[in-house]
């Protein structure tokens, strides 16, 4: 029973690492329900995530973690639970993880508008249609406005290849 | 002063877009030469057009897209996770700054942008609906 409420904790923690706050807290109340004191409590915790994390990297199945667990000592009842957690957990945790995957500028917003040119300095009626496009873009950890117009044919041929990338795209996954 | 006049004339058929002979005859006093005259008139008519594009061309604008360029990258490994494939791509946009600005030697730029799938479907959807604007306008 301690041992499944102790990894339902650490798995609630691993698939939503942002939570820190909520990881110890639940940890001090796992110590003080079954009296053990909280500093050993969290070497224990550390040890044992580092075994998903170590999993994670190198795609083990929940049979290699099971193993692995049992080698580490632990008991097979108690490595098995373990195992089937991790097998239900793991698509979330590889989504995770690829979702950290770096990303070199990546492309966090799109804005647009279009309209007509009515005149100029040059000429004094125009009526010539233009786009422009507002790309926000994070460069490291800040983001970084790029404005730019495009004529309507350049906007069309821009839309054909974009279209081929998700052909593409799609063709790999 | 000469060259000054001519210029002022032909600014002022572009800016006006007249493309009449007419029009344009009348801009001359009564009393100038005639041949001169129409010779200049059909000078003006045949480049006209030329002129209004190249006018057009170099209109003060947002920095313009020029040319762009994209590939698609799997991604198969990283820090976190040793094995995996996924798709992703990479877009690069050479825009160019105000041609106003740089007079001769126009500077152009180059962005790079990585884009994943998800990305990708957001702003061909927001594509799409620009595209359907557009038609909804030139229908009208």
């Amino acid at each position: 029973q301690q041992f499944s409420a102790l990894t339902e904790v650490l798995f609630r923690f691993l698939t939503e690492p942002k939570e820190v706050e909520r990881f110890l807290t639940q940890l001090s109340d796992f110590a003080t329900m079954n009296k053990i004191s909280l500093g050993p409590l969290k070497n224990i915790v550390k040890s044992i995530l580092l075994v998903p994390n170590g999993a994670l990297k190198r795609n083990l199945s929940s049979e290699q973690v099971r193993a692995d667990f049992i080698a580490l000592g632990l008991s097979e009842e108690k490595a098995s639970y373990f195992a089937e957690q991790w097998k239900v957990n793991s698509p979330t945790l590889t989504r995770l993880a690829v979702g950290q995957t770096l990303m070199i500028n990546q492309l966090i917003d799109m804005e647009w508008k279009f309209g007509v040119t009515a005149g100029s300095s040059e000429l004094e009626k125009v009526g010539s249609i233009f786009l422009q496009l507002k790309l926000v873009i994070k460069k490291g950890s800040q983001m970084e406005n790029v404005y730019i117009e495009l004529t309507l044919p350049q906007f069309y041929s821009f839309l054909h290849e974009m279209e081929r990338v998700k052909t593409s795209l799609e063709s790999f996954s | 002063q000469l060259v000054s006049a001519l210029h002022n004339l032909t600014r002022h058929v572009v800016y006006h877009g007249l493309t009449r002979a007419e029009d344009i005859l009348s801009l001359f006093p009564e009393d100038f030469h005639q041949n001169l005259k129409n010779l200049l008139t059909k000078i003006i008519l045949e480049n006209i057009s030329a002129w209004r594009n190249e006018a057009q061309a170099s209109q003060i604008s947002l920095p313009r897209l020029v040319d762009m360029d994209w590939r698609v990258d799997i991604k198969t490994s990283s820090d976190s996770i040793s094995r995996m494939a996924v798709p992703t791509c990479l877009l690069q946009l050479k825009i160019q700054e105000d041609v106003a600005l740089c007079g001769n030697s126009p500077v152009v730029s180059a962005v790079t942008v990585e884009l994943s799938k998800e990305t990708l479907d957001t702003m061909l959807e927001g594509l799409g609906r620009i595209r359907d604007q557009l038609s909804a306008v030139a229908n009208k």
